[in-house]
Parts: C-alpha cells; structure tokens; sequence
C-alpha cells in the first residue's frame, strides 16, 4: 500500500505550518510554546530545511488552538494559506485559468497542498461538489481542518476569479456557538448537520475563464509538481488511497484479503497500516459506502430504495439499519434533509 | 508573569526599595552584633519575615499589572514603606543593636506611617485613573464589564457579549432598540492586497474611528471577520437611520495608512433593524440579511 502515513516526514515546515506559525507569531504569543511535543526547532523552520510529520502538523494545530483559543483562528490561517509560495504548487493555483484548473491542485497533489485534508470532487448535471476528507485521522481537530480548507478554497477562488463565487457550504457537524465565523467569513449558504463536509457550486462556475491564468506557466507547474510527486514517491495519504480504491469498488465492496492481494501486502500490514491512522478497515468501507450514498441522493435524487439495490444490500432493513449506524440518520431522513438542500 | 518585561519597565522603581533594604541590612550588621542560636524567637521571624514578603509581593503584583507613571510610583512607595519597617523588624530578631543607635526605632515605627499615608494616596489617585478610564470603555461596554468576551484581535467586545448585551436591552420591550451590522465592502480583497499585519491594524482603528461617531450610549462589538455591530438603545429607525449613514460617511473618508505610508480606502455597507418583539438572535438575523449581499455587488477595488 503506498501514500503517506502520519509518521511520514515529508510537510516542508516553512511552508502550510509557517502560515499558522506567523499567525501564532502575530498575535504576540511566544513561538517556543508553539512547538511544544514536536521534533521542530524554531531556527530550523527559518533556515528552511525543516520537515514535519503529518502527526507533528496536528499537534502544532493542537498547540496552536490551546495558546490562541479563538474560533476565528482556522479561518484567518485559512485565507491566508494559498496560493502562497509554496513553489510549482503554488505557481501552479496562481496561473489556474479557471476553477477547473484550480482543483487539480487538490485532487492530483494533496500531499503538496493539503496532506491532511484529502479531496473528493464530484460534478453532476448542475453542481459541482469539493468534499473533503480526513487523511490522517484528525480527530478533534477536524472541524479546524474543515474550516481552514473552506475558507482557503472560497478565498482563493475569489481572488482568482475576480468574482464572487456562490459557494454553499455543507456541514457533517451540528452548528457551534459562534455562527457569526461562518457566517462573516464564508458568507450565509451555510448547512449544518448535513452529512458530509463539502462545498458546492453551479456547475457553470467550473470552466469560467479566471483573468490571471496563464496556460503554459500552468502547464510546466504541473510537470514541476508531477516530478515533486515523484521525488515523494507519494501524491496521496494511505488512508486516501484506499478510499480511492474502496470508491471504484463500491458497488460490490472487496474484502480486506481482495484489498491485500490488490497492493501486494498481507491483511495484517493494512490493518496496522490502518490503525496508525486512527481507522480500521470495515469503519473506512462504512465511510465510503456512506459518501456514495450521500451522494447518490443529494446529486442523482436516488431514493433510499434505490441506493439500497446499488450498494448491493440484501433487504432495505439491512441497509436502513446500516445506514443509521454510518450517519446516525435513518435514509429516509437523510433523503428528506438532502433533497431540502438541493432545492436550494 | 513575564519577569524580564516586568524589570525592563519598572527598573529605576524596583531598584530603590532593594537598595534601601542592602542598606538596612549592612547598616545593621556594621553597628551591631548577631544573636545566638537559642536567642531567636522563631514566632516573630515568621510573622515578621512574612508580612515584609507579603508586602514585596504586592509590590511586585502591582508592578506587573500596571504601567509605568505617578500612580505607580506612589502606590510602589507605600509599600516599600511598609515592607522596609518590617525588615528592620525582622532585623531585629537576628541582629542586637547597642541601646546608643536610635535610627532602627525611627524606621520601624516612621515608615509604616509615611508607607500607609503614600499607599492611601495612591489607592485615590488609582480611583480617579479608573474613573477616567471607565468613562472611555463606556461606549465599548455598557452596564457590565466581563474581560472573557473581549475580542482577540480589537480592543472591542465580541459576538458572545453582543448578544449578552441584546438580551439585557430586550427584557425591557418598552424601549426602543436598533442594532446597525457594518461590513467593509470586499475585505478579503483589501487583506490580500495590504497584508495580514496591516489588514489587522486596519480592523483596529476602524474600531477606533466608530467609536468617535457614536454617542455616549451606544455600544461597539466586533461580531466576526470584518463585520461590526452597534447596539443604539433607546432609538427608533430614524436616529438609527441618520447614525449608518453618518459612519458610512466616517469609514469613506477614513484614509488607512500603510506601513509604506500609502493611503488605502474603504466603503461599509449597513444592516440596519429595529426590534419589535425580537430576541437576540432574530434581531442580529435580520441586520445581517439586511447588509447588501456581498457577493452581489462585489467587484474588484
């Protein structure tokens, strides 16, 4: 099984950690605290030779939200996350001639962009949706890593395109105490408690030209980032690249021997390969097959009968049982608040 | 409590009270001799000994929480005062002056008074300070003071008072009550344009330029982001109509300044409401739906 795990050092810590760094930094809060339980060194980063570990990236969030506990943390170092200068990843968003563009970055090269958030784009006859998805196991952190990755994208996007975009935004998660961050900083299309954590656009809005692209700067980025990847040996978290896989076989679900078999390793490995990431195989199988069905409803208006017979259930108690267990809806419910949605 | 920047700010007002205590100290054991072992009454060292650390202690409590300045200094020596009688008590105990020495009786019983009298001249001029500086926080909070839901980034309260606030002002339904929601128009541009630092300073005296434009009783929070809300009690549509516009016109000749000294400008737009029958939350709905959307008419500065 390749892709990266969350003892894999390959985050450039001057890059995604240096911007909340700097943020830290800006609010007068001593950096020496900040690196608390990392192998990073302040002088390191500065010399730029620094590399941090999935696992050292979170706790440096962990360390980050407990000496600067303010809600509006992850969306300040969201919109001040991209492009940046991150090198051909960056030259690579920043000549993006349209959104379409754009999302290469977070599809083809996360581990570049985003190793800890990983992408699913999904594009129907009338939206596009960009769900993201948990690549190292982010436990509490990953209402931070959601909201970062949405105020980074939504901003990114506007600037590029020199418009406003009529992102709506959809949350997994029950609304906090502070509704006033979500609504001042991603704007009012906002859905609580809705499933999947993803955001959607009028499909049109995709190959919209943006004013600053530049084709042939964009198309060399890409060769850049396609050598980097290379050089990794990785684009993807393990965690991802299963998902991937679990997701071109969801109609008839492959037992973790098929899994094995398929990347040449032992069902044991994959398991331990698993539960360093906080997951287990059958947990990871249910998140796919939860997705899909999401999907299904939201996007394809399937009923529940129909995304039972899909996902190859023997009966609809099954499923409806399963279901509940997944999302904590039952599918009618979950059919009747998608379709409320998408009649937005 | 950071000691380095405690001793960078306060150093000439720290050193004196230490040196005066060296001075007490080898004044002492130059003029008399030390006792022995058995002679010690380890009751009075201990009461003593503590009330002169006691004393210390506030000093340097004091120090910390406070800047430099007049208070400050007359605050500082009421306790050096106090704490330099109970040294040369403490003195005492260890160390036996011949009976000829009468400046040791001078200090422990002429300090504590000159101590207490400066103490009680700073604790009133303290009082006077606080007043003045409350009648200057009174348009950033009204009616009571809670340091847990001020603002990270302005020195303004947050969404969490605001709405605290609201459901103060709304038990009263007698009253009139408007909340005016202010956006700057397209900041996500300006902040990719001027930079995190200098978008932050922007927020900042922006605050401070709004307050200037309201009146005695209204009330300025930073609700998120770049968004402000202003609380007008006692105020109908009209007055608060008159008030938007008026700090509309605030914001557009507000010329920033830069850190390269550039001029950068600004337009708000306003969410104006007035309660009837409102809690807190439909209240702040409804300014906020009522800001031109964003999106509509964004275009680029």
């Amino acid at each position: 099984m390749q892709g990266y795990l969350p003892d894999t050092a390959f985050i450039p810590a001057h890059h995604l950690p240096g911007a909340l760094i700097d943020l830290v930094q800006d609010q007068g809060i001593d950096t020496h605290r900040l690196f608390r339980h990392t192998s990073l060194f302040p002088e390191r980063v500065i010399q730029g030779d620094a590399v941090a570990t999935p696992r050292e990236f979170l706790q440096l969030i962990h360390n980050s939200r407990q000496l600067f506990p303010d809600p509006e943390l992850p969306f300040r170092y969201g919109q001040r996350l991209l492009p940046g200068h991150y090198g051909p990843i960056s030259a690579l968003l920043g000549q993006a001639g349209c959104l379409r563009d754009c999302l290469v970055a977070f599809n083809d090269y996360p581990a570049l962009i985003s190793p800890l958030v990983g992408v699913r784009i999904t594009l129907d006859d009338e939206y596009l949706c960009v769900q993201w998805l948990d690549s190292c196991g982010a436990g509490s952190h990953w209402p931070f890593l959601v909201e970062s990755a949405m105020a980074g994208l939504a901003s990114v996007s506007q600037w590029l395109s020199h418009r406003p975009l009529p992102w709506q935004f959809q949350f997994s998660y029950r609304c906090p105490p502070w509704p006033e961050q979500y609504q001042v900083h991603l704007g009012e299309r906002l859905h609580f408690e809705r499933c999947m954590d993803a955001m959607l656009l009028p499909r049109h809005y995709l190959d919209m030209p943006w004013p600053r692209g530049a084709s042939t700067g964009w198309q060399a980025a890409r060769q850049q980032c396609d050598q980097q990847i290379q050089q990794l040996g990785f684009a993807h978290s393990a965690r991802q690249q299963l998902y991937r896989f679990l997701q071109q076989a969801i109609t008839s679900p492959p037992t973790l021997q098929d899994v094995a078999n398929h990347y040449g390793s032992s069902p044991a490995t994959i398991k331990r390969r698993l539960k360093q990431q906080g997951c287990h195989y059958q947990r990871l199988l249910d998140e796919v097959r939860l997705h899909q069905a999401i999907l299904w409803i939201q996007f394809d208006g399937m009923t529940p009968d129909q995304v039972c017979r899909r996902l190859n259930f023997s009966d609809s108690t099954n499923f409806r049982r399963a279901f509940k267990r997944w999302s904590g809806l039952t599918p009618a419910a979950c059919h009747k608040i998608l379709q409320a949605l998408s009649g937005h | 409590m950071n000691v380095n920047n405690l001793i960078a700010r306060h150093r000439g007002t720290l050193i004196i009270p230490i040196v005066i205590a060296n001075v007490i100290l080898l004044a002492n054991l130059a003029s008399g001799d030390t006792k022995s072992w058995q002679e010690l009454v380890w009751l009075d060292i201990a009461g003593e000994g503590g009330a002169a650390l006691l004393a210390l202690l506030w000093i340097v409590l004091i120090l910390n929480s406070r800047p430099g300045g007049r208070v400050t200094r007359m605050l500082v020596a009421g306790l050096s005062g106090i704490f330099l009688s109970y040294w040369q008590d403490v003195m005492d105990e260890f160390i036996r002056l011949p009976d000829a020495i009468v400046w040791d009786h001078w200090l422990e019983s002429g300090a504590m008074p000159v101590g207490m009298i400066l103490l009680t001249l700073g604790i009133y001029h303290w009082h006077k300070e606080q007043q003045a500086i409350s009648a200057q926080l009174i348009r950033r909070e009204r009616i009571f003071r809670e340091h847990r839901s001020l603002d990270n980034l302005t020195p303004l309260s947050g969404a969490h008072y605001l709405r605290e606030q609201l459901k103060r002002e709304l038990s009263r339904p007698d009253q009139p009550l408007a909340l005016i929601m202010l956006d700057l128009h397209c900041f996500d541009h300006s902040r990719r344009l001027l930079g995190p630092s200098d978008s932050d300073r922007l927020l900042k005296e922006l605050g401070e330029l709004l307050l200037l434009n309201l009146r005695q009783q209204d009330l300025l929070c930073r609700y998120a982001g770049d968004r402000f809300a202003i609380v007008l009690p006692m105020t109908q549509q009209a007055e608060a109509d008159r008030i938007a516009c008026e700090l509309q016109q605030a914001v557009r000749h507000f010329a920033f300044k830069t850190r390269r000294g550039e001029s950068h400008f600004m337009t708000a737009q306003m969410g104006i409401a007035v309660a009837h029958d409102d809690d807190a939350c439909s209240l702040i709905e409804r300014a906020n739906q009522r800001l031109p959307g964003a999106t509509a008419s964004w275009q680029a500065a």
